[in-house]
C-alpha cells in the first residue's frame, strides 16, 4: 500500500503573545509536529508493516517546515520518505488553500491508496483540512477514525457519538484519525539517526499545477478581549481530606452544590 | 436598504440546527436548507424557519453521510449562496469541506456574529481559543462558516407552516460500505443540558481509572443535576461550548481550545498535580495534588 501521512508543523498558541491591538505574535513560539499528528504516523506505519508498501510524509507550509530539525521530527516517526511543499507564499494560507496544495502533491506522488491525517492541529483545532483535502481529490473523507486494517481490502472503524461504525473501503480515501486511536511510539535514538538517511523531496508552489484561489478573507480589525475573571483560589492537596472539605465548603457557599 | 443576502445551511443528518439558523438571522431570516440524511431530519429542519429544504433523499443503505459531500457541494453551489453555514461536527465539516473545495472559500471557525455593513457581510470571529478577536469580510466568493452544533427545535416552535421539503437527485460516492448497521440510532449526549460536567484529561493514566471519576460524576448531589463526563479533547474541538453551573477539570492541563469550550461554566474546579498547569489560571478553585487521592476524598466529602 502507498500511504501518505499529512502533518502540520505548528506552534502552541499558549506560547504566542497577544499584543494589545489583538494581533497574535508567534515569533517566539517554537514549531513542532502538531500534537495529534503522531497518531496518524503510527496508524500508517502499522498498516504498511502488516501488508507491505511505503509511508510517505507530506507537509505544506513556509520554509519553517524544511529545517533539519523539522525534517528529522517527521522522518523519525515511521516514514520511509518525505515530501514537502515549502513556500513562503503559504504564510497564513487558509485550510482550503492548504488542502488544494496537498491535493496537488498527492496527485503528483501518484497511485496513493490512502491519506491519513491527525484529528486537528494544535493551533487552530478545527479538524478541517483533511476533509477539504478529500473533496479536492474527489475522494471520500472520513474523520473520527479509531482504527484501520488491510486484510481483504481496507477496513475502517470509526468512533462516532452514536457508537462504533465499521466500514469497508474499495477506493482511495482520506482518513482523519481520532486522537486516541492508537498510542504512538516515541522515536528513539535509532529512529532519529535513521531519519538523516531518508529521502526528502521539496517542491515549490510553481512546480505544482495550481491556480490561485479567487476567494479570500480580509481582516478589517482585531482586538484583544478582556481576560477571564476566575477566582484562582489554590488549595494545597497534600492532605486530600482537608482539601476536599475546603472545596466542598466553598462550593456550597457559592451555591453550586 | 440592504439587498437580501442569500444564505444556505447545510445539514449532515443532524436536526440540531438552531445555531445555524440563528447566526444568519440578522442577514437572512429565511435561509435555504440543503439536507443530506433521513427524511425525519429533513422534516425537522423544515420546521425551523428556513424557506425551503432541498433534500438529497433517503440515504442508500450502508452509506455514510460523508459519501454525499460532493453531491451536497454541487447542489449548494448551484444556488449561488453568499453565506453557507454548517455544523462544526465530524460529518458537518465533511460537507463544508466539499463546499469549500467547489467554491474556493476558506471554512471559517469561531464566528460569533454576522452583520451587514453597506451590503458587505462582516463576520465577528474569535481566534486561538478566544485570546484574540477580529472582524473579517470575505470577497471573491461565498463565506463558508463552521458553527457549533445547536439544539433541536421543538416541533411547532417556528411561526407559520413548515417549509416545503423538495427531494433532489443526489448520488453518493460508492467506494465505501458501512458493514454493520447499529441497532437504532440514539441522540448524541447533550452536554449542554447538564448542570455539572466532569472533564477528564491525560492525567488519568488508563481507561480503568475512569471508574474513579465516574464515582464523582454519579455522586449526589452532582448526579441530581444530571452530570456527565467528557474527555478533554472533546470539549474544545468543533466549537463545542458548554455552560454548566459546575465544571470539574480532572487531570486536564488547560489547553487553550479546551478552556474556550468551558469558559462559560459558572464555577470551574481543577485537580492537577502540576502547580504550573495553565488550567490553574483558568479555574475558580484549583487543588494541586494527586488526583487518585483527591477525587475519592471529594466524593467522600460530598457525602457529608
Amino acid at each position: 500500500m502507498k500511504i501518505v501521512v499529512t502533518y502540520k508543523w505548528a506552534s502552541n498558541p499558549q506560547d504566542a503573545e497577544v499584543r494589545p491591538d489583538g494581533t497574535v505574535d508567534f515569533s517566539r513560539a517554537r514549531g513542532a509536529v502538531s500534537e495529534y499528528d503522531p497518531v496518524a504516523f503510527e496508524l500508517a506505519r502499522k498498516l504498511v508493516d502488516s501488508v507491505g508498501g511505503e509511508v510517505i510524509g507530506l507537509c505544506a507550509g513556509t520554509a519553517s517546515i524544511d529545517t533539519s530539525l523539522a525534517r528529522k521530527a517527521a522522518l523519525s516517526r515511521g516514514l520511509d520518505r518525505l515530501v514537502l511543499a515549502a513556500d513562503q507564499a503559504l504564510a497564513g494560507a487558509d485550510s482550503t488553500r492548504l488542502a488544494a496544495v496537498l491535493a496537488a502533491v498527492v496527485r503528483a506522488i501518484g497511485d496513493v491508496d490512502l491519506v491519513i491525517a491527525g484529528e486537528s492541529s494544535m493551533d487552530l483545532a478545527e479538524g478541517q483540512v483533511a476533509l477539504t483535502l478529500a473533496a479536492q481529490l474527489g475522494w471520500l473523507g472520513l474523520a473520527a477514525v479509531a482504527g484501520v486494517t488491510a486484510d481483504d481490502g481496507v477496513s475502517v472503524e470509526r468512533e462516532l457519538a452514536t457508537g462504533r461504525q465499521p466500514l469497508s473501503l474499495t477506493g482511495p480515501a482520506v482518513l482523519a484519525a481520532a486522537s486516541d486511536a492508537v498510542t504512538p511510539r516515541i522515536p528513539g535514538m535509532k529512529e532519529i539517526l535513521a531519519a538523516a538517511r531518508k529521502p526528502v523531496r521539496v517542491l515549490a508552489l510553481d512546480a505544482l499545477d495550481l491556480a490561485a484561489g479567487p476567494v479570500s478573507a480580509t481582516v478589517l480589525s482585531t482586538s484583544r478581549p478582556a481576560s477571564g475573571n476566575r477566582q484562582q483560589v489554590l488549595i494545597d492537596g497534600a492532605d486530600p481530606d482537608a482539601a476536599a472539605a475546603d472545596l466542598v465548603t466553598a462550593l456550597r457557599k457559592v451555591g453550586v452544590l | 436598504m440592504n439587498d437580501p443576502i442569500r444564505t444556505c445551511i447545510v445539514v449532515a443528518d443532524d436536526p440540531a440546527v438552531s445555531s445555524l439558523v440563528e447566526i444568519v438571522h440578522g442577514i437572512d431570516e429565511v435561509p435555504l436548507a440543503v439536507v443530506a440524511g433521513r427524511r425525519a431530519v429533513a422534516e425537522a429542519v423544515a420546521l425551523t424557519g428556513v424557506r425551503e429544504v432541498l433534500w438529497c433523499g433517503e440515504p442508500a443503505s450502508g452509506t455514510p453521510i460523508e459519501a454525499y459531500a460532493p453531491a451536497v457541494a454541487r447542489l449548494v453551489a448551484s444556488t449561488a449562496p453568499q453565506v453557507v453555514v454548517g455544523a462544526a461536527t465530524v460529518a458537518g465539516r465533511a460537507l463544508l469541506g466539499a463546499v469549500a473545495a467547489v467554491t474556493g472559500s476558506p471554512v471559517l471557525s469561531g464566528v460569533t456574529s454576522i452583520e451587514l455593513d453597506s451590503n458587505r457581510v462582516v463576520l465577528g470571529q474569535e481566534c486561538y481559543g478566544g485570546i484574540s478577536t477580529r472582524m473579517v469580510t470575505v470577497s471573491g466568493g461565498p463565506g463558508v462558516l463552521a458553527v457549533g452544533r445547536g439544539t433541536i427545535s421543538a416541533p411547532g416552535s417556528a411561526d407559520g407552516a413548515p417549509a416545503q421539503v423538495t427531494p433532489v437527485q443526489a448520488s453518493p460516492l460508492t467506494a465505501v460500505r458501512v458493514t454493520e448497521q447499529r441497532a437504532g440510532r440514539h441522540a448524541a449526549v447533550d452536554l449542554r443540558s447538564s448542570r455539572t460536567v466532569v472533564g477528564i484529561g491525560r492525567g488519568l493514566k488508563q481507561e480503568a481509572d475512569l471508574s474513579l471519576v465516574r464515582e464523582l460524576a454519579c455522586s449526589r448531589p452532582l448526579a441530581e443535576g444530571f452530570s456527565w463526563m467528557a474527555k478533554e479533547r472533546y470539549l474544545g474541538i468543533s466549537d463545542q461550548q458548554i455552560a454548566p453551573d459546575l465544571y470539574f477539570a480532572i487531570g486536564i492541563s488547560g489547553q487553550l481550545q479546551h478552556m474556550a469550550g468551558v469558559r462559560n461554566a459558572r464555577v470551574i474546579v481543577a485537580v492537577n498535580n502540576d502547580r504550573n498547569a495553565s488550567v490553574l489560571d483558568g479555574c475558580d478553585y484549583g487543588i494541586v495534588g494527586d488526583l487518585y487521592r483527591i477525587v475519592p476524598a471529594v466524593v467522600a466529602a460530598l457525602k457529608v
